[in-house]
């Protein structure tokens, strides 16, 4: 509760005949002294109770879970330690069978024989059945209703076999799943998992697909009553803050507060003042504002981290303009682009020890990480090299860049209109300036829409990574994915990413994935430039145990249940 | 005055269809309002849109859309203005406008009430002074505050109001003003007292902001207004007939030279409701300011209709409630 103190009352009063019936009213102070309680900051609104469908896919939906929903493990912040959540599982997850030749890709989870939901009814296997089928595109005929914004695990599963604590999980023939383990993690859709005993309660039945329909629409519109978690949500709404205290049936280690109020401000410019005035004690935004960081940094009680986020920007260019489709173009247009100048004109102040992004698909701390632009001149801003690629492909060089006497473009640059974005679109028109090539820059308040239609013939904008790799691949450059905006396409390309994303075990998958990447780099379609920087900040007065965790969903509220008040 | 009453109502009634049909025009190719669905990451398979794409009555024509949201006739039984269905929401299924704009009405009549009566009141009591004591020193430094607050732009104001409110409870000690939130959970359960002091910390400064907005051009009317009564004939009479100055004052002039600023308050709710969107959005509260941007953001279109046609409403009330108030005002008009 907000702090005050019978005082300031009578201060107030002389401002406010509000405030002279505040005083007489008594009151106390009832936030003082014993009460370990904080305030958590998130700075978009959710849109729902539940991650799974399209409207309430967010991390901030997932934020304001946490500690609510159970799941089987993650990945730690290090993106190199994944750890299975032994309060939730009785062992370690099986994998019973990864060879093809054999029999269906098959595992099971076993829950721990103490996991029960807040009401005290046992965790089980069900749950877990209950929540795939919930995740499942709306094809797989399960649930009439459900729109699984993240259906492509969900719908390999063939089945779900439960018995008692046990879920034994089996894909589909010919499937395998490199990350199996991830079905019910918190880098899932659901971010967890979900009580499937609730839906009887409601006189639903599961089986039923018009039925779980109406317990999915139930469960992303009601607050949930229920946790798995160390927490409970006892009060709030998805529009000013929720509200959590203790799970008395929580089977773990005693949660370190007995009070978090999750408090949803969307206008990030005011985050300094609040916190200078304690209304907030932290918060790791999704998005990095540089004036919000380097002014929170300065404050004596805030503790502050920033590092590589989990979203990535990138230069594309769009092959259905004829002219674009001349691969020398494209090198030499991504050859005069300057990755570093972008950079450091956007993010080196509050940032200066990013790294530029070398390879799509693996962050530069990755075991998996290889160098794909190593003696590459694409992201140099090299001119001369830029001028000699388009001169031994029989472009001239001049003020205007021409090919056979006619001008090459101008084209269209295009993005959202953020301040990191158009400082990087000035800096691409100027770059590009430097080799004839003209662009007119047009910034859309409707990035999907733009993509959709392939409207744009540089675009630049940025993709939402995760420690999981295997089927993004395909996604970025597929021949036939919705998300190959620029209609790239490379059979050798297309052939790796289906098999990293029918990779037995995750080695594997890397490997195709980055022969992927030594085959695409070279046709310079996708420029990466850097991952966003994400930042966390922490009111060290008050608030101890947070670590940011920017490989998840959750971000630094991963392990919540491990914060204390500061000593 | 009721057949008057009435006669005004209906009279709205084709403006307010107008409005509508104009602004969903405009709203409809503003922007998609699937482009968030389209953009998550990994993208959503084409069932999953098509399904967004029903839900929201995408898959029709512009005029079937808008007589859909009119009528709700070949709907889903959660469309149709006539009948008191508002429209799905891009925010998802479990997202009804309806109930939303209602809670979201008593959150801005709070804040925008509060300040509407406190503007008001500091509007007739500093105008009255400074007719009374014209180009006086008091009549010079309330002119320059009208001025200054005026000038302000909303926003601006705003972010000098929390930074003053910060700097305040700093300077005593302890934490008087909130800046964010209006703070409805966090005195749940708690003493009335706390209660009030809870409403109050978090509802001083954004009504503050509202008041300031609001109170400087009404004062200035107030000012003239009276100005103008105070040398009427009929307040020269009254002198003559050996009335207190404050008898003439308080019953002659004041009620008269309150007419125009009853019309300019009434013109002055479509701007206080104006003001209401950045107050709340930099205050953070969840009233029908916020609910218009987040709107905006979602390009939730038939949310949009909802606060529009709202903002109409009451802007077409607020104007029918100034008529009937010259009535009270001044017992030469009549309504017959």
């Amino acid at each position: 509760m907000f702090k005050r103190r019978k005082s300031l009352a009578l201060a107030a009063a002389a401002t406010s005949a509000v405030l002279v019936a505040s005083g007489c009213g008594g009151g106390g102070d009832e936030s003082g002294g014993g009460e370990r309680e904080v305030t958590w900051v998130i700075e978009t609104l959710p849109g729902a109770w539940q991650s799974i469908s399209s409207a309430g896919g967010s991390v901030y939906v997932i934020q304001t879970l946490s500690g609510i929903l159970p799941s089987t493990g993650g990945w730690l912040p290090d993106a190199v330690t994944y750890e299975y959540d032994m309060d939730v599982l009785a062992e370690e997850p099986t994998l019973i069978n990864d060879d093809l030749d054999e029999g269906p890709f098959e595992f099971s989870f076993t829950l721990a024989d103490d996991a029960v939901w807040s009401d005290g009814e046992p965790m089980t296997g069900e749950d877990l059945r209950v929540t795939w089928m919930m995740s499942a595109g709306p094809a797989e005929g399960y649930c009439n209703g459900c729109d699984s914004r993240l259906s492509t695990n969900p719908d390999q599963v063939e089945d779900i076999e439960v018995d008692g604590k046990t879920a034994t999980v089996t894909l589909k023939e010919g499937q395998a799943n490199a990350e199996w383990m991830g079905l019910f993690d918190s880098h899932s859709v659901a971010g967890g998992f979900l009580p499937a005993h609730l839906a009887e309660e409601n006189g639903l039945d599961v089986d039923d697909p018009d039925d779980l329909g109406e317990y999915f629409a139930w469960m992303h519109s009601e607050r949930p009553e229920w946790s798995g978690g160390p927490y409970q949500i006892v009060s709030g709404d998805l529009e000013n803050e929720v509200v959590k205290e203790p799970n008395p049936e929580w089977f773990g280690d005693e949660p370190g507060l007995d009070r978090i109020t999750f408090m949803f401000n969307t206008d990030e410019g005011t985050f300094v003042n609040a916190f200078s005035n304690g209304e907030i004690d932290g918060g790791s935004p999704s998005s990095y504002n540089e004036d919000v960081f380097t002014q929170i940094d300065e404050l004596q009680n805030a503790t502050t981290t920033i590092g590589e986020g989990a979203a990535w920007e990138h230069v594309d260019l769009n092959l259905n303009n004829e002219a674009l489709q001349d691969v020398e173009l494209r090198r030499a247009i991504f050859t005069a682009i300057d990755r570093d100048e972008i950079a450091s004109r956007n993010y080196g102040a509050g940032y200066p020890d990013y790294e530029l992004k070398n390879n799509h698909i693996f962050g530069n701390d990755s075991p998996y990480f290889v160098d794909h632009f190593e003696g590459e001149s694409q992201g140099t801003g090299d001119v001369d090299a830029a001028t000699e690629i388009l001169e031994e492909a029989g472009y001239e060089v001049g003020d205007t860049l021409t090919l056979d006497g006619d001008e090459v473009g101008p084209f269209r640059l295009r993005s959202t209109d953020s301040v990191v974005r158009n400082t990087s679109l000035q800096l691409i028109q100027a770059q590009l300036s430097e080799i004839g090539i003209t662009t007119n820059i047009e910034v859309t308040d409707d990035l999907g829409g733009m993509l959709a239609e392939a409207d744009y013939d540089i675009a630049q904008f940025g993709w939402q990574g995760n420690p999981y790799f295997v089927t993004s691949g395909s996604q970025y450059w597929g021949s036939d994915s919705g998300s190959n905006f620029g209609a790239y396409s490379n059979d050798d390309v297309d052939e790796l990413t289906d098999e990293a994303a029918n990779a037995p075990d995750l080695d594997t998958a890397a490997d195709h994935m980055n022969e992927a990447m030594e085959s695409l780099v070279p046709e310079a379609y996708v420029l990466p430039i850097m991952h966003e920087p994400y930042y966390s900040f922490v009111n060290s007065d008050r608030l101890a145990g947070v670590e940011d965790n920017l490989h998840s969903s959750y971000r630094a509220t991963y392990n919540i249940g491990e914060w204390t008040l500061a000593d | 005055m009721l057949v008057y009453t009435m006669r005004r109502v209906l009279g709205a009634l084709p403006v307010l269809v107008l409005a509508s049909i104009l602004t969903f025009v405009m709203i409809d190719v503003s922007g998609d309002p699937l482009a968030d669905i389209r953009m998550q990451q990994p993208p959503p398979t084409e069932e999953v849109i098509q399904q967004a794409e029903e839900r929201l009555y995408l898959d029709r024509s512009m005029p079937e859309r808008y007589w859909l949201w009119m009528t709700g006739i070949g709907g889903n039984g959660d469309i149709g203005l006539l009948q008191g269905e508002f429209g799905p929401s891009t925010q998802g299924p479990q997202y009804e406008i309806g109930p939303a704009i209602v809670e979201r009405l008593w959150t801005t009549l709070r804040l925008v009430g509060a300040a509407m009566i406190f503007a008001l009141g500091l509007a007739i009591i500093t105008g009255v002074i400074s007719a009374l004591r014209q180009y006086s020193k008091l009549d010079y430094t309330l002119t320059f505050i009208g001025f200054l607050a005026l000038a302000m732009p909303t926003f601006w104001l705003a972010g000098i109001m929390q930074a003053g409110g910060v700097k305040f409870n700093q300077l005593v000690g302890d934490q008087v003003f909130a800046t964010i939130g209006d703070g409805r959970f966090r005195a749940e359960g708690q003493p009335l007292g706390d209660q009030l002091l809870n409403a109050f910390a978090h509802m001083a400064l954004p009504t503050i902001v509202l008041m300031l907005i609001s109170f400087a051009s009404w004062s200035r009317y107030q000012r003239t207004s009276m100005l103008e009564v105070m040398n009427s004939d009929y307040v020269r009479l009254a002198r003559a007939k050996g009335l207190r100055n404050h008898v003439v004052i308080r019953r002659h002039a004041l009620r008269t030279a309150m007419i125009p600023l009853t019309t300019v308050v009434a013109i002055g709710v479509s701007s206080v409701i104006d003001g209401a969107i950045l107050t709340e959005y930099v205050f953070q509260w969840r009233g029908l300011g916020d609910f218009f941007i987040t709107a905006v953001d979602n390009n939730d279109s038939y949310a949009l209709m909802g606060w529009l046609l709202l903002s109409g409403v009451i802007v077409i009330l607020a104007n029918l409630v100034a008529d009937l108030l010259y009535g009270v005002l001044d017992p030469r008009i009549r309504y017959e």
